[in-house]
């Protein structure tokens, strides 16, 4: 029996949730299934039995990998617990000790084999450039949303900034630590892309869930950072004066992306940019309360779920009658993009700004 | 079972509902043995198994709950209901094995009738969903349960259950239309049209409270109420409880406050304090009162002259809006009994001449018969004629040993239970009884029982509905 070692954190949030369901309405996983093991309180229970030793640690494999460790449980939790601290302490285990689904084993020989995990191959055309400030694009806008990458190197060009593109610098570790949790394959993926990022003086981030990445776990696992990291949505914010942007009449409701809005506490610069070149109307469970509309890693392996999980967004936003949703995050646009209803339409912010600049 | 025919039951369960709706691994048994009983919590925290099923389906509506029952009958197989797992009595526990019908693959919202004033749903719906349907549309469910966010309108309809503002617009048995279930063989029936008829007794009522022993049910109109222009608080304190129980029964024949909740002296000086910060002694009472300005205003008026009547200190709002903001914060893990301390909730219900009574008989068995366990009590749910007690026992260093801890839990129970139907109370007033007070059904009903004895062989001739719950 493969027996499981978790910090003594990691236990006492699973303690706590495994009784607990408060908090099940708000998962976007469970929501999207309906299925009793994809809430914190099942994660919790599961591990809590392995740590009592009446079940093998391979048992929950497959259920932390259901979770999209988007944190709507923490925000919603009053009494503060955690789960994504176990669920990501216990893929790290899993790791360890050999006993990982074969899903995310095939998922992570493609990683080796192509540097991402996809195994797509750089945008046409592409290739490096050099710049004063560092455009970090991320995995899933590089390998897996062309509509990303194109939208976010067009509104660079439109600001007139010279930055410099760097395929390799878009490996924040973001995606090990997704599927493996804190391994040194991690730390090693981090800091090789800190020390590229620390050949210039300013970097710009475009993926939230990487920022979010760099801010947190970097922070605590010690990587340095010596230039300034600055978010997407900040720089964009900072530089709208030279977009020559003109209000118009759309309507836009952005999706705002859990590690945004719960991680980073960053609700309003969305709105702020959407505020001037057009009206911004919210859908039911905006802000910190943002449900995730998908993730690509999850995509490979749950297809079927990341489908429902975009469709149920798109069935909020219909409940307050809003039609245009603008993502921040290339997953959640892709997801979106894919399960589009008739009439209505998903954008990246950078599509929004654009269409309203001169 | 043996392999052979349980892989001839899990083909035919897979092909009724579908492969990836059709379970047997480990995870999805575990996450539905263990369900918010203080046994099965107990027994899974010191690393026991519980009893568990060895086929976990998820239908997506009636029609393939109908297709399971058929299966399930004719190969003999227990069935238990699961909706949110939130029960506190064990009511969802497959304690004979067998299949678990997980409900919340329907979860459909068909219908918000604003004419007709409800909300058609699946219901393996979260109630809270339904909840923001309402609210999308300026209404509201009024059913606020501290379980709200984690139970379906199925298990609240299957255990009769009950919310913080049931004074005024009741319990769920209040805020139900029409049912759709699937009887034990495989019938789709439907409720009548409307309830409140002389078209013979309410089927509605034969259904709601049978947690899963006479049918499954998968849909529900659930009521819709505007929603109020103010929603006003009054906290009290009150000398002691007799008071309050006057003051209450004097206001309840004037008008309905939607809360009304009186906590003993003990719990006042407990929960009430910690979390609402109330720290004098006496007996600490929240009222809302909500609707209309105009009638709203009169309502305090009336609310204020009443309670001023009987000695009750006017505490003002404050204590009330903050009791109103955490009254969820009261059940999350930390703020509330929780393991290892062993407690439960033998909630009853009786008209003003006994309520008193049962409360202070159920305090003296309790405390005689176990010096170390604490009793503290609420009243929480208010009637013209009556009240229920939300009456808790808490025992802070229970055995370790699961089989002592089991035997000392019954007992209390035995004795809590047994007081208040001597002293004119009901076996339970809004959780239900599941595994965990079927022995005393009997008691409470006598030759009574027979007539549920007899429905219950009726429908379900071969016994497979959730077995050894409410004492069927
Ligand atoms: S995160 Fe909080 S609300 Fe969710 S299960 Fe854990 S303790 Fe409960
Ligand atoms: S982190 Fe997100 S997906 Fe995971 S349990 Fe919490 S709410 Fe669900």
């Amino acid at each position: 029996m493969e027996e499981l070692v978790i910090s003594e954190k990691a236990k006492k949030q699973a303690e706590s949730c495994r009784f607990c369901w408060m908090c099940r309405h708000l998962c976007p996983i469970g929501n999207a299934t309906g299925q009793e093991r994809n809430t914190a309180r099942a994660r919790a229970l599961g591990v809590s039995m392995v740590v009592r030793g009446t079940y093998d640690l391979s048992t929950i494999a497959d259920n932390v990998y259901e979770c999209g460790v988007c944190g709507a449980c923490t925000n919603n939790c009053v009494t503060g617990w955690d789960p994504k601290i176990f669920i990501q302490e216990v893929k790290a285990e899993l790791a360890l000790k050999g006993l990982l689904p074969e899903y995310i084993k095939t998922i992570l020989e493609t990683y080796a084999s192509t540097g991402n995990a996809y195994g797509a191959k750089a945008p046409e055309g592409y290739k490096d450039t050099k710049g004063d400030v560092l455009f970090v694009l991320g995995q899933d806008a590089f390998y897996r949303s062309e509509a990303s990458y194109k939208g976010a190197v067009a509104l660079m060009d439109k600001i007139g900034a010279s930055y410099a593109l760097n395929e390799k610098a878009n490996d924040t570790g973001a995606t090990l630590n997704f599927l493996v949790g804190k391994t040194k394959e991690t730390e090693d993926a981090a800091a090789a892309c800190a020390k590229i990022m620390n050949e210039y003086k300013e970097v710009v981030v475009y993926d939230p869930v990487d920022m979010r990445f760099i801010a947190h776990e970097w922070k605590e696992w010690g990587i340095e950072v010596t230039a300034k990291v600055v978010s997407f949505n900040d720089y964009v914010k900072a530089n709208m004066g030279k977009l020559k942007v003109a209000k118009g009449k759309n309507v836009y409701t952005p999706q705002d992306n859990y590690a945004y809005a719960r991680d980073l506490d960053d609700t309003e610069t969305v709105r702020e940019i959407l505020g001037q070149v057009g009206e911004v109307k919210d859908m039911l469970l905006n802000r910190k309360e943002a449900n995730m509309a998908g993730s690509l890693l999850m995509d490979l392996y749950m297809h079927d779920v990341q489908m429902q999980v975009a469709r149920d967004r798109w069935f909020n936003a219909a409940a307050m009658d809003c039609k245009v949703i603008v993502t921040e995050n290339p997953a959640e646009y892709e997801l979106l993009k894919a399960t589009e209803p008739e009439g209505s339409r998903v954008m990246t912010l950078e599509e929004a700004i654009l269409e309203n600049a001169k | 079972m043996n392999e052979f025919l349980f892989t001839q039951v899990l083909s035919e369960l897979e092909d009724a509902v579908g492969v990836e709706n059709c379970s047997t691994k480990q995870i999805d048994k575990l996450t539905h043995s263990v369900d918010y009983f203080w046994l099965s919590r107990m027994w899974s925290d010191r690393g026991r198994e519980m009893p568990q099923a060895d086929f976990i389906v998820s239908p997506k509506d009636a029609k393939e709950v109908s297709k399971v029952l058929k299966i399930a009958n004719y190969y003999k197989i227990p069935v238990t209901t699961w909706g949110g797992g939130g029960g506190t009595q064990g009511g969802a526990i497959p304690v004979c094995g067998g299949i678990v019908i997980d409900t919340k693959r329907m979860n459909q919202i068909y219908e918000i009738n604003t004419d007709g004033m409800y909300i058609e749903c699946g219901a393996g719906a979260i109630y809270k969903h339904i909840e923001w349907a309402a609210n999308e549309k300026g209404y509201a469910t009024m059913h606020y349960p501290s379980s709200l966010t984690c139970s379906t309108v199925g298990g609240f309809l299957a255990h009769r259950g009950i919310g913080v503002v049931s004074t005024k617009y009741g319990k769920i048995d209040d805020m139900v239309l029409q049912m759709e279930v699937v009887l034990p063989n495989g019938d789709i029936i439907n409720t009548s049209s409307a309830p409140k008829h002389a078209a013979g007794p309410d089927l509605n009522e034969i259904f709601i409270g049978s947690e899963g022993t006479l049918g499954i049910i998968t849909k529900a109109q659930i009521r819709i109420y505007a929603q109020p222009e103010v929603r006003r608080f009054r906290g009290f304190l009150f000398k002691d409880m007799h008071g309050a129980f006057q003051a209450a029964r004097e206001l309840l024949q004037i008008f309905k406050p939607s809360v009304m909740r009186l906590y003993d002296e003990a719990e006042t000086a407990s929960l009430i304090k910690k979390i609402v910060g109330v720290s004098r002694p006496g007996a600490f009472m929240n009222v809302a009162y909500e609707g209309k300005k105009e009638l709203v205003d009169v309502e305090e008026k009336i609310l204020l002259e009443t309670f001023k009547k009987y000695g009750a200190e006017d505490l003002g709002s404050d204590y009330g809006e903050k009791w109103w903001k955490e009254k969820i914060t009261f059940f999350y893990p930390g703020h509330m009994m929780d393991l290892p301390q062993m407690f439960g909730t033998m909630d009853t219900i009786a008209p003003y001449d006994k309520i008193e009574k049962i409360y202070w008989a159920m305090k003296k068995a309790i405390e005689t018969e176990f010096p170390n366990i604490k009793f503290i009590a609420h009243f929480s749910h208010w009637y013209e004629w009556g009240a229920m007690v939300y009456d808790r026992f808490i025992c802070d260093n229970p055995p370790q040993d699961p089989i002592e801890a089991m035997k000392l839990h019954n007992r209390v129970w035995n004795v809590g239970v047994r007081a208040a139907i001597a002293n004119g109370g009901v076996v339970n007033d809004h959780h239900g009884v599941g595994i965990k007070l079927g022995r005393l059904m009997k008691e409470q009903y006598g030759p009574a029982m027979q007539v549920f004895e007899a429905l219950k062989k009726t429908l379900d001739p071969n016994g497979i509905m959730n077995p050894f719950k409410l004492g069927l």
